[in-house]
C-alpha cells in the first residue's frame, strides 16, 4: 500500500464510476485508473467495499440454478493443480506507483517512449487493450502549461508525480479529476517538480486556441 | 442465505485465533467454511461452500444472458479454484463471505468475456485488486456494521430501483447499457442507482 497520509487526496471519483468499478463494468482502461486511485485512497476503498457488498447481497438473492455434480468433481479434481503465477514488482520499480501501474509502465518513467508535443508536455502512451480508451502519461515540466483545451468525450486524470492547477482546483499525488464534454481547461504544472499523470481519454484532446489547433491532427486517439 | 452472526455455538476455537478480537470475525457458516478452506484445506468444507455457492455464481454467469450454459458451468469452475486458492487471504472481520465470492466472480466473468472477445489486454482482473492491508479495529467493526446493514437494506428497496442495480451488478450493464435496454434516458439510470446508493449509504450511517 501507498504511504500517502490518506488525508493527502483531496479529489475522488463520483460515486457512480466507483459503482461501475465495483461492478466490474468499466472498460480496462477506466478501470485501472480508478484501482490506480483506489491505492491511494483510503476514503473510496471503504466505498467501494460496501459498493462490492451490494454484489454480494445481490448474489445472495439470485435464484440458484442447478449445477451438475460432474462440475463439483472436476474442481475437486483440480484443487492441487499448480497455483498461476503471480505478477511481482520489479526491483528498480517506483514503490510509490500503484502496483498495476508499475506492471504496465514496466521500469522507469525514462525508459518510456515519450512523444513531445509542446515545450512543457510529453505523452507516452501505453498498451492496455482498451480499443475505446487511450490510456496515457502526461508529463508537464514544472510550471508548464498545457494550452487550453477540451475534450469531445471523458477524461480521467490522477496525478502520480508533482502536481498541476486548473480552473477549478489544485491537484496533488492521488487525486483524481474526471472531465466530460467540452469544458475547457488550461492546467498548468505545479512549481518545485515535474508532473507526471495518467489520463483515460474516449476521445481525443483539442486544443482551442488558433496558435495552438495545428497540434490538433497529433493527438489523435490512440486506443489500445 | 442468512448471517447467522450471533450464533456463536459451533465456531473451531483452534481455527484462526488471530481473527478472534473483541469486535467479533464473523460466524456465519460460509465465513467459517472459507477460514477451514484456508487455513486447512478443508475439502468438506470447500464441499459445502460449493454446493451453496456455485448454483448462485451459475445464475450470476447466466443473468443477462451473455454466457451459454456451458460457459457459465466453466465460469463456476474458475470461480471455485480461486476460492480454493484464494481462501487464506479472506478476512472474516473485514468482508462477508458472499462479497468476497462476488468480487472474485466478478473478475472471473470479466475475463472469460475478454477471453471470449479476443480482448488482448496485458492486464487481468487480479491486477485491480489492492494489496490487503491493515486497518485498526474500529475501522472493521464499521465496514461490518455497514456491510451487514447493506445486506438487510436491500431488501426495502424500490423496485426501479433494485431492478437496476441488477442490471448493473449481475448483468454486468454499463449505466448506459442499462438506459438502453430499459429504454430510459442515460440520466434517468444514473439518478436511480445514485437514489439507491445513496439510500443504503444514509440508512447505513444512520
Ligand atoms: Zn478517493
Amino acid at each position: 500500500m501507498l504511504r500517502i497520509k490518506k488525508d493527502m487526496v483531496h479529489h475522488h471519483p463520483p460515486t457512480d464510476i466507483l459503482t461501475e468499478h465495483a461492478s466490474g463494468v468499466l472498460s480496462v482502461a477506466q478501470s485501472a485508473c480508478v484501482a490506480a486511485h483506489l491505492s491511494y485512497c483510503q476514503r473510496c476503498r471503504h466505498t467501494t467495499e460496501r459498493l462490492e457488498d451490494i454484489g454480494g447481497a445481490q448474489l445472495e438473492r439470485l435464484d440458484p440454478v442447478a449445477v451438475g455434480e460432474s462440475v463439483l468433481d472436476r474442481v475437486l479434481a483440480r484443487l492441487e493443480d499448480p497455483e498461476p503465477l503471480r505478477y511481482a514488482r520489479s526491483e528498480a520499480s517506483d514503490t510509490r506507483l500503484p502496483g498495476l501501474l508499475d506492471r504496465l509502465i514496466n521500469g522507469d518513467y525514462a525508459d518510456l517512449v515519450w512523444k513531445r508535443v509542446t515545450q512543457s508536455l510529453s505523452i507516452s502512451y501505453l498498451k492496455t487493450g482498451d480499443a475505446l480508451h487511450e490510456f496515457a502519461l502526461y508529463r508537464i515540466a514544472e510550471g508548464g502549461r498545457i494550452p487550453e483545451h477540451t475534450h469531445g468525450g471523458s477524461e480521467m486524470t490522477l496525478v502520480l508525480q508533482g502536481g498541476f492547477a486548473d480552473e477549478s482546483g489544485e491537484y496533488h499525488p492521488g487525486d483524481f479529476v474526471i472531465r466530460e464534454g467540452w469544458d475547457k481547461h488550461t492546467p498548468v504544472a505545479l512549481e518545485g517538480e515535474e508532473c507526471i499523470c495518467l489520463a483515460v481519454l474516449d476521445a481525443p484532446l483539442r486544443f482551442t486556441r488558433l496558435r495552438h489547433r495545428w497540434l490538433n491532427p497529433l493527438l489523435k486517439l490512440r486506443a489500445g | 442465505m442468512t448471517e447467522k452472526t450471533n450464533s456463536g455455538g459451533t465456531s473451531p476455537a483452534n481455527v484462526s485465533a488471530k481473527w478472534n478480537v473483541p469486535t467479533g470475525r464473523r460466524t456465519d457458516e460460509w465465513s467459517e467454511a472459507l477460514v477451514l478452506v484456508g487455513d486447512s484445506q478443508d475439502r468438506a468444507a470447500f464441499t459445502r461452500f460449493f454446493r451453496h455457492f456455485a448454483p448462485l455464481i451459475k445464475a450470476f454467469a447466466l443473468s443477462g444472458s451473455s454466457l451459454s450454459a456451458a460457459h457459465a458451468d466453466e465460469l463456476v469452475q474458475e470461480v471455485m479454484l480461486k476460492v480454493w486458492q484464494k481462501a487464506g487471504g479472506f478476512n472474516p472481520e473485514k468482508a462477508a463471505a458472499s462479497t468476497w465470492v462476488y468480487t472474485i466472480a466478478r473478475n472471473c466473468r470479466t475475463d472469460m468475456f475478454r477471453r471470449l472477445q479476443k480482448f488482448d489486454t496485458p492486464l487481468a482482473s487480479d491486477d485491480f485488486e489492492l494489496e490487503s492491508e491493515e486497518e485498526e479495529s474500529f475501522v472493521v467493526l464499521h465496514t461490518r456494521r455497514g456491510s451487514e446493514r447493506v445486506r438487510e437494506l436491500m431488501g426495502d428497496l424500490p423496485p426501479d430501483q433494485a431492478q437496476i442495480l441488477g442490471k448493473v451488478y449481475m448483468e454486468g450493464k454499463s449505466h448506459s447499457e442499462a438506459a438502453a435496454e430499459l429504454d430510459l434516458p442515460l440520466g434517468t439510470v444514473k439518478s436511480r442507482v445514485r437514489l439507491a446508493i445513496q439510500k443504503l449509504q444514509a440508512l447505513m450511517e444512520a
